[in-house]
């Protein structure tokens, strides 16, 4: 692992030093992705050719499966790590500029049915992940971690809440690895479930959005069925991550109110750093397209835009995905992990179809 | 520390976290394509 890493222009006092300390590993983003869309294309474009039936592999799974097999099987080497890194914030401002796919009205409705899911989804989570987290003994504040990863928005709840109650590093390590795993797990098994229940684009991206854990493989798992799928996934996922800071707070404070975490002194101030700015920036850019600032064109350029920032992603949620890595962090919290979201993953389908018989998804 | 952990470190040590940088970056795109300095993004 590289010592540290800094963003562009900010403390080396040569600014091209800091850009060249990135490219490496955001070109090996770039070219995996590339190489993902190229064999999609090329795939399709022989099956077209040949008039074979074959079914569609997506760049997202071919991005995800070449960052996957370079990560298990060769030490990848330090110039590449500091690049690879930034596939969060590649998803990120992805999200940002994925608004432009998004109208107000598709906002509220979506949005709106997103919200009601969501708090009964996160209430759900954080009470089985609580009961099966006693029930196998884990540590009080790792089972509070894992509870917080499933229930709003994996990797960041976790280091939100980390922070907030005072927990180890072992716990939040133990966390992070088992809902990464999770997650891989997510990617391969919910397009299959999606397509053996015929679920629509809407619901299946819903679906997505609100059982799996992090932001990236709700994205990933979300594409990989279909591009209107990923497009309803992050948006459900985007409503969940907007809770972060609810949740980390009422942690913080059930663990200060036992000694074991500092007190909040501000609340207001605890929520507004703990809530994703992205989110704000999605509901911005989903403003300025209705309200017509960008005209057709634009708006398919920011689309396009959005769609390379979210093929880096995938390439990278490869990448930093080693299974070894994982095995090395025990497999109790994994079980747990595994109970807890397959029950989340049940209640959440549950919710979704129940959804889908009121409003028509 | 993660790399990743580093980032959202260095990026909070500028003052701004790292969604913050990110929804800057989507933004500057977004004024590019609006004036016109990214006119065609193909896919």
């Amino acid at each position: 692992m590289a010592t540290s890493v800094a963003l562009p222009g900010s403390q080396a006092r040569d600014p091209f030093a800091n850009v060249a300390r990135f490219l490496p590993g955001v070109l090996l983003l770039g070219v995996i992705g590339f190489a993902g869309k190229v064999l999609e294309q090329s795939i399709n474009g022989y099956a077209k050719a040949h008039h074979l039936v074959i079914p569609n592999i997506e760049y997202v799974l071919w991005a995800i499966a070449i960052g996957l097999l370079i990560a298990n099987t060769v030490t990848i080497p330090q110039i590449f790590l500091p690049g690879i890194a930034t596939y969060e914030f590649w998803l990120k401002a992805g999200i940002v500029l994925l608004g432009a796919r998004f109208v107000v009205g598709d906002v509220l409705k979506l949005g709106g049915i997103s919200i009601a899911l969501v708090a009964l989804e996160i209430s759900g989570s954080l009470i089985l992940m609580t009961l099966l987290g006693r029930l196998f003994n884990l540590k009080p504040k790792l089972t509070s971690l894992l509870a917080v990863g499933s229930a709003v928005c994996g990797v960041s709840a976790i280091i939100a809440a980390k922070g907030a109650i005072d927990a180890d590093d072992e716990d939040s390590s133990f966390a992070i690895a088992a809902i990464l795993a999770l997650g891989a797990i997510a990617l391969v098994t919910f397009p299959l479930i999606g397509h053996a229940l015929h679920m629509s684009d809407n619901a299946y991206g819903l679906w997505s959005g609100l059982a799996v854990d992090n932001t990236a493989e709700a994205t990933a798992a979300g594409a990989l069925y279909s591009d209107v799928a990923g497009k309803v996934a992050v948006l459900a996922k985007t409503t969940r991550n907007a809770t972060i800071g609810f949740v980390v707070l009422g942690y913080a404070i059930y663990w200060a109110g036992r000694g074991q975490a500092e007190k909040v002194k501000n609340k207001g101030a605890f929520l507004w750093n703990k809530f994703p700015k992205f989110v704000l920036g999605f509901l911005v850019i989903s403003l300025l397209v209705s309200v017509h600032v960008f005209n057709k064109e634009q708006v398919g350029a920011l689309a396009n835009l959005s769609r390379w920032a979210f093929l880096l992603t995938f390439a990278g949620v490869g990448l930093r995905t080693n299974f070894r890595e994982m095995s090395k962090q025990g497999v109790r919290p994994f079980i747990v992990g595994a109970l807890g979201e397959i029950l989340i993953a049940g209640l959440t389908l549950g919710l979704v179809v129940g959804a889908n018989s009121i409003w028509k998804l | 520390m993660s790399e990743e952990n580093k980032i959202a470190t260095e990026a909070t040590r500028l003052g701004l976290s790292l969604d913050v940088w990110a929804v800057i970056t989507a933004f500057l795109l977004a004024l590019l394509v609006r004036v016109g300095v990214l006119k065609h993004v193909p896919w």
